[in-house]
Order: C-alpha cells, then structure tokens, then sequence
C-alpha cells in the first residue's frame, strides 16, 4: 500500500544534495517532475521536454533543450550530446539555475558566476571550439528575431554584425583592416559581461518546501 | 437452506423499501430528508481532525514530504519588457537570458501539463487513491481511514449501484413511454418532468449535494448554455435543476440505448460521427434549433475536453458562432469529498464511475451568471474569451488562454511565433536610428 512506505526510499538523494547544492525536499519534487515529463520513464529524451506547451512558444527552444543534452554542462569535463538523459544530470543542468545562498565568501560567489556564465556561453558556442564566432551569434539573434518574419533576415544579419563589431572593439582595441576576429573567446565573455548581474538574473526561485515552515 | 431464503428476501425486501421510500421517492419530488447534509457535516469535521492530525505528525517527523498545490516555483521577475529595456536599446548577448530563464522554468513547471491529471490536495482525505505524498502518520488516523473504507465500500456503494440502476431505467422506460404520446404541452410537461426525476434519483447515487447561486440566471428556452467541464457527472449536475437539450456524438451500447429513448420525448442534438468533421453541418443544426424559440436550451461544453477543475482553458469559438444569448454557468467540484476529474487516458468510463461512487460524496458550487450576447465589433473568438473569463473568475478557478485540445496534441504554429514577434518590436522598436530600412514594426 503506497501510503504506508518508509520515507527513506531514495537514499541516492543525499548524494546528489552534495553534488548539486539542491535541499532533499527540492530534490524529491524536481524528481516527481522528471517522472512528469518522461511518462514515468527511467531516462528523458529530447521530444519529451519538446511537448511542453510554454516552452514550444519559446524562440530559443532548441538552444534550450540541447543544453540538457550537452555535456559540457554536466561537470565531468565531457563534450558533444547525447540522446537522453537520467535524473542525475537533468539536476546537474537544473543546479546552473539555482539561486546562491546567502552566506557565500567573495571567492564563492565568483565561481558561482564563471559557473553561470560559462552555461550561457555553452549555449551559444555550438560547435564546442571554445569561441563564439560570428556564425553561431547570427544564428542566435535569427532565432530570437526574424523566423517570425517581423525581420527581414537581412536586418537580423546585420544587427548580429554591428553588435559583433561592438565586442570586437571592446575586446580588442583598434584592429587592422586585415585583422580578422575570430570569435568571442570565454575571457571576452566574462570581460564583456562583467558589469551584469547574473547570480541575480539567472536564478529560479523555487517555493519554499522545507516543513519547519509548517510549524506554527 | 428454505430458512436463510426467507432471511434473504426479507432483508433485500427490506432494503427495497428504504431505498424507495426514504430516498428515491423525496429525490424525485425534489425534497431531501437530511441525511445527506448531516453526513457531509460529520465528514468535515473528521477531515478537519485528519488534518491537524497529518499536521502534528508532519512536524514529528521531518522527513514526511510536504505538498505543493500551487505549482513548484515562484515567477519573480517582469514581463518581457522590463526585463530588456533598461539595458539598452542594443541587441545584448544578456537578452537572451530572459528566454533562457523562461524556458527552463517551463521545464521545472509548466501551466499547461499538470491540468491535465488531478489536482493536488493540500491535505489528505482519507481517500488512498489522493494519497501522493503521505506517509503513515498515527494508528488512530489509520484506523479512521479503514473505517472509512467500510463505509464507503460496504454501506454506501450498494446503496449507489442500486439507485443508479433504478435511475437509468427509469429514464428509458419513461422517456419511452412519453414518446408514445402526440406533440403537445402536456407531453412536453411530462417528459420534463421524466428527465429532472430520473437526473435527481441519479444525483443521489452520486450522494451528490449541489448548491446552486444566481437561480434567477438560469438559462431559458432557445438559449445556449456553456460551462466548464470536468467530468461527464458535469451533466447530471446541471440537468437537476432543470431541463437541457444536450448535444453529442451517438454512440453505441448503454450509451447508445439511453440517446435513442432520450430523444423520444424531447429533441435532443445527436450527431453521427461522420457529421462531426463537417463543421457547418454541425453549426447549421444547432442553429435551426436555436431559432425554434420553444426549445429547450442546449448545453455546450466548449473546452471541449475534461479539465481537471483547478482551470479555465480556452473555450473553442464554435459554439458561439452560432448565435443567440449565451447562458454561462460556473461548475466547482469541492475536492475534499472527492476528486471528481475524469482522466480519460488513465480511466475508463466504467471505472471512473465506480471511483465515483466510492468516493465520500460529490460536493459541488453551480453558479449561473447573467445571460450574454455577441457585441458590436467582437468576433466569436473575442467573445468565446470574454464568456470564459467570466467564467473563470465567478468559479474561482484560473483562467488560461490553452487549448485543452494540448492534452492530446502539440501546439500550434502560429503561437511559436507570438513571442519573437514580440520580441523583434522591441528591438527594432529601440533601434529604429541605426537600421532605416528594417521593415515597419507591428505590434
């Protein structure tokens, strides 16, 4: 009878509290979530996350959804995709998103922040050579901007040109006519968005489920 | 052998004459002796001691998981609009993080999914099949709830099965009967009067309570009445508190039987499945009987699927095209007593009513709102929206703008691409100055 089992039913969640920062009760929901999307299935595929309806109207869907396929994202020092994916490193994706704790040192915080900020990068950089060329950044704003038609594809192009002329100049000073950019490297990016808030802005604020706050 | 048959026909004899007399006879005349009342009295306050109950023992023991009826995560931050303005009128590579956030806020928790199975209580009511989250608790509470499961199981379905027995029969026979009789007012009275008997006695093999609001709203003949839907109980519901032409696909065996007496005494809408697909033959007969002023209303459930009551989803713009005054009626089921959802994927008809009547009761708020009409300007989708909020917001129930049709297919094209447009007015809008040609914006 499923309502007289003992709580301590999934004793993997501890490890993974360790190696994701997720409390045991944020664990268990997301773990029921995953068990949503995957019609109960051990391991979760692409058309799965692809048949939810909010995110299908989403322009950057695809970049999305492969960045729970990628491995770079999953801290093991692995590259390219795979084709599914299990709890663990669906949680592993989801920890990019979650929110820093309040007693964090300087130096915490900072990694917090190469962490997000290398995620955001992985997204653009597709083919994985450690730059963001001028190809895979036309290929963002066109996703964002002009599949609907409201742009003409030129428009998007050369938005995507003056904005990759902008960081070109920030990154490298005055450049030679016969220079030729190659691409943001990961430095570039966290020297152009060193300004921004990302800890703040790149977070999920999960509702509180922890029971002391049953207690009345 | 010869004694315990006499002991047996004298209990069933017995039995008859208290399911007659004290329940079937009052339902048809519409009166009610009480019991039903004072049963749901006791029940909440059992449920209210399970809860405090489940609530002291949550706190004794912390590993016992909490529930989360209001979705998993908290939405902070703006619209699209805030979020982007103030970091300037550039395309920034910062922007699209807005869409990132979204989306995987989609994947943790989406509007659209969890409507589709049922809904979550925030605390339990003694019924195993809610029971998603909670653990032994106490003794005391277990054996509480196996009592309940005596009295569900051993006293009040039995008591159900035979009335709904006694229900549906007497529709067929009746509205057979009444069928016999020429076109005339007295037929008419007597098939209203057949239908709402056989509705109430049906009502109580639901151990339904209905509290009606606004009666004075109800809808009148040669009106369109739209609601919400949850469940096919939906019908019976509405057709206690008076009479209603329903509309459906004709089906074959029970269902089948009980459509052809039906439509004996008084026109109901039946259509074959082959006239479905074409949509203006079905438009075109729902408007003759419209414009025939002295028909009864027809009940419409415009979602076109079952939701699971917790939500509004978007009302299909075909019912009101076909004009007249629109009556809108606000159904919520109280969850407590029972979930009364029909997850059509996970159950069958027959099992859905079995869970039905082995539930604590059916507890249900009937609001009719005021009638409303297609206004200058307003196209039936527009006006299909303005029915639905009304709806939404008189039921307490929220209202989304998602096709239940999601339950079983994908979503469109065209809303894909509502947030890039979105999204382009506002960097172009922004940077007008440095591209002259950029085609005009619309928003």
């Amino acid at each position: 009878m499923g309502a007289l089992q003992s709580a301590s039913a999934h004793p993997e969640y501890g490890d993974l509290a360790e190696k994701t920062g997720f409390s045991i009760g944020k664990i268990r929901v997301l773990h029921k979530r995953f068990k949503q999307l995957s019609h109960n299935e051990e391991t979760l595929r692409r058309d799965h996350l692809n048949d939810i309806p909010d995110l299908a109207c989403n322009p950057i869907r695809a970049q999305i959804v492969e960045a729970f396929f990628d491995r770079r994202n999953y801290h093991q020092n692995g590259e390219g995709p795979v084709q599914e994916i299990g709890f663990e490193e669906f949680l592993v994706v989801m920890s990019h998103f979650r929110p820093p704790s309040l007693h964090m040192t300087e130096e915490q915080r900072e990694n917090v922040r190469r962490e997000k900020l290398r995620f955001l990068f992985n997204m653009h950089d597709t083919d994985n050579d450690g730059t963001i060329t001028l190809e895979e950044y036309r290929h963002v704003v066109e996703e964002l901007l002009s599949r609907s038609g409201a742009l003409e594809k030129e428009t998007a192009k050369s938005i995507a040109d003056a904005a990759m002329l902008e960081v070109a100049s920030i990154s490298m000073g005055h450049m030679e006519p016969d220079e030729f950019y190659e691409g943001i490297t990961f430095e570039h990016f966290l020297k152009l968005l060193h300004g921004f808030e990302i800890e703040s802005k790149m977070n999920i604020h999960f509702l509180n489920m922890d029971t002391s706050t049953l207690c009345k | 052998m010869d004694d315990l048959w006499a002991v047996a026909v004298g209990v069933f004899q017995a039995w008859m004459f208290v399911v007659v007399f004290f329940i079937m006879l009052p339902a048809m005349c519409g009166l009610s002796l009480g019991v039903t009342s004072v049963y749901i009295q006791i029940l909440v306050k059992i449920l209210e001691w399970a809860t405090l109950r489940i609530q002291r023992g949550r706190q004794e023991q912390p590993s016992v998981p909490v529930p989360l009826p209001n979705g998993i995560i908290e939405r902070v931050g703006g619209s699209m609009e805030e979020e982007m303005a103030p970091a300037g009128a550039e395309f920034s590579l910062s922007d699209a993080l807005f869409f990132y956030k979204e989306g995987v806020e989609s994947i943790v928790d989406d509007q659209v999914t969890q409507r589709f199975s049922s809904e979550e209580l925030a605390s339990w009511n003694l019924l195993t099949r809610t029971n998603h989250n909670f653990r032994y608790i106490s003794l005391r509470l277990t054996v509480i709830w196996g009592l309940g499961v005596f009295v569900r199981y051993g006293v009040l379905f039995p008591l159900r099965i035979t009335l709904t027995v006694i229900g549906l029969s007497w529709l067929v026979i009746g509205t057979t009967l009444v069928g016999f009789l020429p076109e005339s007012s007295v037929k008419t009275w007597l098939s209203e009067l057949v239908h709402v008997t056989c509705y109430r006695i049906c009502a109580r093999g639901l151990s339904a309570t209905v509290h009606y609001h606004n009666r004075d709203n109800r809808p009148q003949k040669g009106g369109i009445c739209v609601s919400n839907h949850t469940t096919p109980i939906d019908v019976v519901i509405l057709a206690n508190d008076g009479c209603y032409a329903m509309v459906g696909q004709v089906h074959g065996g029970l269902m089948g039987v009980l459509q052809r007496s039906m439509v004996r005494s008084c026109p109901h809408v039946w259509f074959e499945r082959s006239e479905m697909r074409d949509r203006h033959a079905v438009t075109n007969r729902l408007r003759a009987h419209v414009a025939a002023k002295n028909k009864l209303p027809i009940l419409i459930f415009p979602e076109g699927t079952c939701i699971n009551n917790t939500s509004v989803m978007m009302f299909k713009k075909g019912s009101f095209e076909i004009g007249g005054t629109i009556h809108p009626v606000a159904i919520k089921y109280d969850p407590r007593f029972g979930d009364a959802f029909w997850n059509s994927s996970k159950y069958n008809m027959v099992s859905y009513l079995l869970r039905m009547m082995t539930s604590w009761a059916i507890v249900v708020n009937v609001w009719y709102l005021p009638p409303m009409t297609i206004q200058e300007g307003e196209d039936a989708a527009q006006f299909a929206n303005r029915v639905k909020s009304a709806v939404a917001h008189r039921g307490g129930l929220l209202d989304l703008d998602w096709d239940g049709g999601l339950k079983r297919g994908k979503v469109k094209d065209s809303l894909k691409e509502e947030q890039q447009k979105k999204y382009s007015s506002i960097i172009t809008g922004q940077s007008n100055m440095d591209d002259p040609d950029s085609s005009s914006v619309t928003t």
